[in-house]
C-alpha cells in the first residue's frame, strides 16, 4: 500500500509537466492579447511595445515557456499580468476561501444524499421513496443560478437570516453552500440508492435477512458498505470539481474565490495566472483520486494495489 | 416491524438535520439583521459609520499613476488628489493647489500649492514632492499608464516650497485635466517600490486601511485632511459584486449603502422600496456603432447618412436602454467641455432609402456589425440588424467574446487590413481632447490608437491640432465647434445614445455621488 502510494505519488510530475505543457501553448494559441488589453484602448503602438518587452512577451514562446517552468520549479509562480501582484498573493486568500466551500458543500450533500438515498431504497415505491426522489430530481434540475438568487431573495432579502454574499463569518457560507451542494446531494441520493437496491438482492443479503439479522443491522452493516464504491467515485470527482470553484456560485454571492480568478484571468489573457490556477486544479484532481483509490481499499478489501 | 423502526431512526436524523438548520438560522436573526450588525458592531455605537459601496467589478490596482479601469479610480479617489480635482459633475476644482496659471501656448503651467497638507504617513505636501511625481510619470522607464499624458512634460520645476513650474516639450491644452491624476507620498514610493500598487499613500480626506484581493478594500476618515469636516463617514468599504442581482439584493437588506451600477432592468424593482433610492445622471459614455470608411459601399457619406436616418434612436433607448438615456446629438457627452449639440439625424425610412439610391445601393447590401458578448450589447446589434432590414441593408450579428474582439479591431497591422465593417461600441472620456482626438484625428487609426471608423478629415485633423495648441478657451470652443459639426455631418458613426449613470443608494445616505464618468465621489460622505 505505502509503495503503492509513493509510486502514485511520484507519477504527479511527468502529468504536471504535460499539464503545463499544454496549458501554456493552448492559452497562447487563443486569439487575444494581453499587452493590448493591459495598455488600453489608447495605446499607441510605442506603448504597446514597452509593455509587452516589460511582460517578457516579446521573446519567443519557448524561451518564455523555459523561464516560466524555471520560475515554477523555484516555487515562484511570477506575477499578474493585469494587477502586476505576485500570483501567491492573489491565491492567499481564494484558496481558503474555495476550500471553506467545498467541503461545508460536500459535507452537508454528503449527509443528506446518502440519507435519502437510503431511505428512498428501503422504502422503494413507497411513499418515501417518492418524495427523497423527487427532492433528488428538483436538486439536480434547478439552475444553480437561479436557486442561489432565489435562496437570496427568501432568506437575505425577506428574512434577513444570511447575508446575501461575501465571506464574512459562516453565515455568509450557508446559502452558497446549499447552492453549490443542491445538484450533488441530488446525484449522490440517487447513486446511493440504485447502488443499494443492487446490492439487496445479493446471496450475502438474503443469508443475513435469514438469519434473522435486524433489517437496520442488514442495510447499515452489510449492504451499505457494500454500496459505497460508485457513491465515493461520484464524491471524489465531485469534490474535484469544486474544488475549482464554482464560477457561477463565486458569482451570484460575490465570493471570490478560484473559479473568478480563472475565469476573470482567461478574459484578460493573464497568461501566468491562468497556468498558476489550471496548475493547482490538475493538482488537487490528481491528488483527489490518489484519496479516491485509497478509500476503495478500505471499503472493499478485496481490493489490492500492491501487486 | 423492522422497517418502521429503520424509518423511525432515518425520521429521527433528518429531523435533526432539519433543527440544525432551523437552530442555526434562528440564531442568525437573534442577532439581528446584517443590515443592523453592519454598523453597530464595528464601532459598538449606536451611530452608523460604515459605509459599504458595492461596484460590479473587481479593482485592478492602487496606483493612480498606472491605472486605466475607471473602478480602480473611482475608490483611488477616496484616498488620492491631484494639483486639480474633478468635482461631482466632473468640473475642474482646487486639490493639492489652490491656484495656478496657463502661458498662452499651453506650454508653461505654474500652480500655487495648498499649505500645511501631510500625506497619510505624516510626510509633508511640497514642490518637492509634485516634482518627485511627475518625474515618476513622464520618465518612460518606468511604464506608467500616466506616461501616456505626461510625456509632454519637457521638466518640472521647484521654484519654491510651495510653488512648481511645469513646462511641456509641445503645446497641449488637454494637459489641465490630466493634472488631476494622483499624488503619491514620496516616502510611501520609495519605501515601497512596485508595491505601492497595494499600498496606497495619498493625502485624500480617507487612508487605505486594506485590501483583501477579490473581497473588499477598506479605508478610513483622515483626520488630518485639509479640508477636514466635509466628510463624515468613519469608514468605507468598498466591494465588488459582479452579479446585477445580488447587488440589488444588498441595497434592499442594507449591506450595501450605495450601488453601482444599477442595471437598467432592475430599476422598476427597486422604485418604491422604502429605504432606498434610484439616482439618475447624464454620463460621458456615448454609445455609438463605429463605420469603417475605408470600406466600401461605407465610403459613401450617403450610404452612412442614410443608415443613420434608418435607425429610431428613441425606439433604441426605450428597447435596450429601458428608457435611461438620452440621443446622442454629437460625438460626445453633454456633461464633456465644449459639447456643441448638432441635433439628430431624424428617423426617416424613405430619406434613407433615397439616400441608398443615390448612392446606387438601391436594393441594399449585406454586411455585418460586431460587438462583445455582453446581453446588452447583442440586444443593441440586433436591433440595428432589425432597423437596417427595413431599407434593405442585411445585417449580420457577430458576437465575440472581448479579448478577441479587441485583437481583431486593434492588432491589425495596417488599416487596409481591417475586417471590421460596424462596430458596436461605446466610449468614455472626461475631455474634449480625448473625447475628439482619439477618434477622430486620421494619425490615430488603428493599430496606433482608436479611430476605428478610420475617419479622416483634413479640417478635422488642423482644428484638433490647434486646440490642443491653444490655451484659450474661446478659442477652443470655437475649434472644438467644427469638429463636432463637421464629423456629425460626415457620420462615421450610427450616432445612438448618451448613457444615463444609474445608482441605487440608501435613503439615509448623504453625499456620495456617481459621476458622469463613473467615478465615485465620496468627499462628502455621510449618514443622515
Amino acid at each position: 500500500m505505502f509503495r503503492y502510494i509513493v509510486k502514485r505519488l511520484i507519477e504527479i510530475i511527468p502529468i504536471i509537466f504535460v499539464v503545463s505543457l499544454l496549458i501554456f501553448f493552448f492559452i497562447h494559441l487563443v486569439p487575444g492579447d494581453p499587452v493590448r488589453l493591459a495598455a488600453g484602448k489608447e495605446a499607441t503602438l510605442e506603448e504597446i511595445e514597452r509593455v509587452r518587452q516589460e511582460l517578457g512577451l516579446d521573446k519567443p514562446l519557448l524561451t518564455q515557456y523555459i523561464n516560466y517552468m524555471q520560475n515554477l520549479l523555484t516555487g515562484n509562480l511570477g506575477h499578474s499580468l493585469k494587477t502586476g501582484l505576485p500570483i501567491s498573493d492573489m491565491f492567499e486568500n481564494r484558496f481558503s476561501v474555495t476550500m471553506t466551500l467545498t467541503f461545508m458543500s460536500l459535507g452537508w450533500a454528503l449527509v443528506l444524499g446518502l440519507l435519502i438515498g437510503t431511505i428512498s431504497a428501503v422504502f422503494r415505491n413507497k411513499w418515501p421513496d417518492y418524495v427523497g426522489m423527487l427532492t433528488a430530481i428538483s436538486g439536480i434540475s434547478l439552475p444553480g443560478f437561479w436557486l442561489g438568487l432565489i435562496l437570496i431573495q427568501v432568506f437575505s432579502v425577506t428574512l434577513g437570516w444570511f447575508p446575501t454574499g461575501g465571506v464574512d463569518s459562516w453565515k455568509s457560507y450557508v446559502l452558497p453552500s446549499l447552492t453549490l451542494g443542491a445538484g450533488i446531494m441530488s446525484m449522490l441520493a440517487r447513486f446511493t440508492r440504485s447502488s443499494l437496491l443492487e446490492t439487496l438482492k445479493e446471496d450475502f443479503i438474503r443469508t443475513g435477512r435469514a438469519k434473522g439479522l435486524k433489517e437496520s443491522v442488514v442495510v447499515r452493516k452489510h449492504a451499505l458498505k457494500n454500496s459505497m464504491i460508485p457513491v465515493v467515485t461520484i464524491a471524489g470527482l465531485q469534490f474535484g470539481f469544486l474544488l475549482g470553484g464554482s464560477v457561477v456560485v463565486e458569482t451570484v454571492f460575490s465570493i471570490p474565490g478560484m473559479g473568478r480568478l480563472l475565469i476573470d484571468s482567461i478574459a484578460f489573457r493573464d497568461y501566468p495566472v491562468v497556468q498558476a490556477v489550471i496548475l493547482l486544479f490538475s493538482l488537487e484532481f490528481i491528488l483527489v483520486n490518489l484519496l479516491v483509490d485509497i478509500l476503495y481499499k478500505a471499503l472493499n478489501p478485496k481490493i489490492r494495489y500492491d501487486s | 416491524m423492522k422497517k418502521a423502526s429503520f424509518l423511525r431512526t432515518a425520521s429521527v436524523l433528518l429531523f435533526s438535520v432539519a433543527l440544525l438548520f432551523g437552530c442555526s438560522s434562528g440564531g442568525g436573526s437573534g442577532s439581528g439583521t446584517p443590515a443592523a450588525s453592519n454598523g453597530g458592531a464595528t464601532t459598538g455605537a449606536p451611530q452608523k459609520d460604515q459605509l459599504v459601496i458595492a461596484v460590479n467589478e473587481n479593482f485592478i490596482t492602487m496606483d493612480p499613476q498606472n491605472t486605466g479601469d475607471a473602478l480602480s479610480s473611482g475608490v483611488q479617489s477616496a484616498m488620492f488628489e491631484g494639483l486639480l480635482i474633478y468635482d461631482k459633475d466632473l468640473k475642474l476644482m482646487p486639490g493639492l493647489s489652490t491656484e495656478y496659471s496657463v502661458n498662452k501656448d499651453a506650454t508653461e503651467y505654474t500652480f500655487k500649492l495648498r499649505q500645511n497638507v501631510k500625506f497619510h504617513d505624516g510626510t509633508p505636501f511640497n514642490a518637492e514632492a509634485v516634482k518627485i511625481n511627475f518625474d515618476r510619470m513622464s520618465n518612460k522607464d518606468n511604464n506608467l499608464r500616466a506616461y501616456r499624458n505626461y510625456k509632454y512634460i519637457k521638466s518640472t520645476e521647484v521654484v519654491d516650497e510651495h510653488t512648481v513650474k511645469v513646462t511641456l516639450n509641445q503645446p497641449f491644452s488637454a494637459m489641465i485635466n490630466k493634472f488631476t491624476t494622483g499624488i503619491i507620498s514620496p516616502a510611501a514610493l520609495e519605501k515601497y517600490g512596485k508595491d505601492i500598487t497595494k499600498n496606497p499613500v495619498g493625502t485624500g480626506p480617507y487612508k487605505f486601511v486594506e485590501w483583501v484581493q477579490g473581497d473588499h478594500l477598506t479605508v478610513e476618515l483622515n483626520p488630518d485632511h485639509w479640508n477636514k469636516g466635509a466628510a463624515k463617514v468613519g469608514k468605507i468599504v468598498y466591494k465588488p459584486v459582479p452579479e446585477n442581482g445580488s447587488r440589488v439584493a444588498m441595497l434592499k437588506t442594507g449591506e450595501a449603502d450605495v450601488i453601482y451600477p444599477l442595471p437598467e432592468q432592475q430599476v422598476e424593482t427597486l422604485n418604491g422600496e422604502e429605504g432606498v433610492k434610484v439616482e439618475r445622471t447624464p454620463s460621458t459614455i456615448t454609445r455609438y456603432v463605429s463605420i469603417n470608411m475605408l470600406k466600401k459601399p461605407f465610403d459613401d457619406p450617403r450610404v452612412r447618412q442614410a443608415i443613420n436616418h434608418a435607425v429610431d434612436k428613441d425606439a433604441f433607448i426605450k428597447v435596450v436602454k429601458s428608457g435611461y438615456g438620452a440621443q446622442l446629438e454629437s460625438v460626445m457627452s453633454p456633461t464633456i467641455a465644449h459639447y456643441a449639440k448638432q441635433g439628430t439625424y431624424e428617423y426617416n425610412i424613405e430619406k434613407a432609402k433615397q439616400l441608398l439610391k443615390e448612392a446606387g445601393y438601391e436594393n441594399g447590401f449585406t454586411t455585418d456589425i460586431w460587438g462583445n458578448t455582453n446581453s446588452d450589447t447583442m440586444k443593441g446589434m440586433q436591433f440595428i440588424q432589425q432597423q437596417l432590414q427595413k431599407v434593405g441593408i442585411t445585417v449580420e450579428v457577430k458576437s465575440m467574446e472581448e479579448a478577441t474582439l479587441s485583437d481583431e479591431i486593434y492588432g491589425i497591422k495596417s488599416p487596409e487590413e481591417a475586417k471590421m465593417n460596424m462596430w458596436y461600441v461605446s466610449w468614455s472620456s472626461a475631455d474634449p481632447d480625448n473625447a475628439m482626438r482619439s477618434l477622430f484625428s486620421s494619425e490615430n487609426f488603428p493599430p496606433a490608437g482608436a479611430n476605428t471608423a478610420f475617419y479622416k478629415n483634413d479640417l478635422v485633423d488642423q482644428s484638433i491640432k490647434e486646440a490642443t495648441q491653444s490655451s484659450d478657451q474661446d478659442k477652443q470652443k470655437q475649434l472644438y465647434g467644427v469638429v463636432q459639426e463637421n464629423v456629425f455631418k460626415d457620420a462615421p458613426w450610427i450616432f445612438l445614445a448618451v448613457d444615463e449613470i444609474l445608482y441605487g443608494k440608501r435613503a439615509n445616505v448623504n453625499g456620495v455621488y456617481i459621476t458622469p464618468s463613473g467615478g465615485i465621489y465620496v468627499r462628502e460622505a455621510a449618514f443622515q
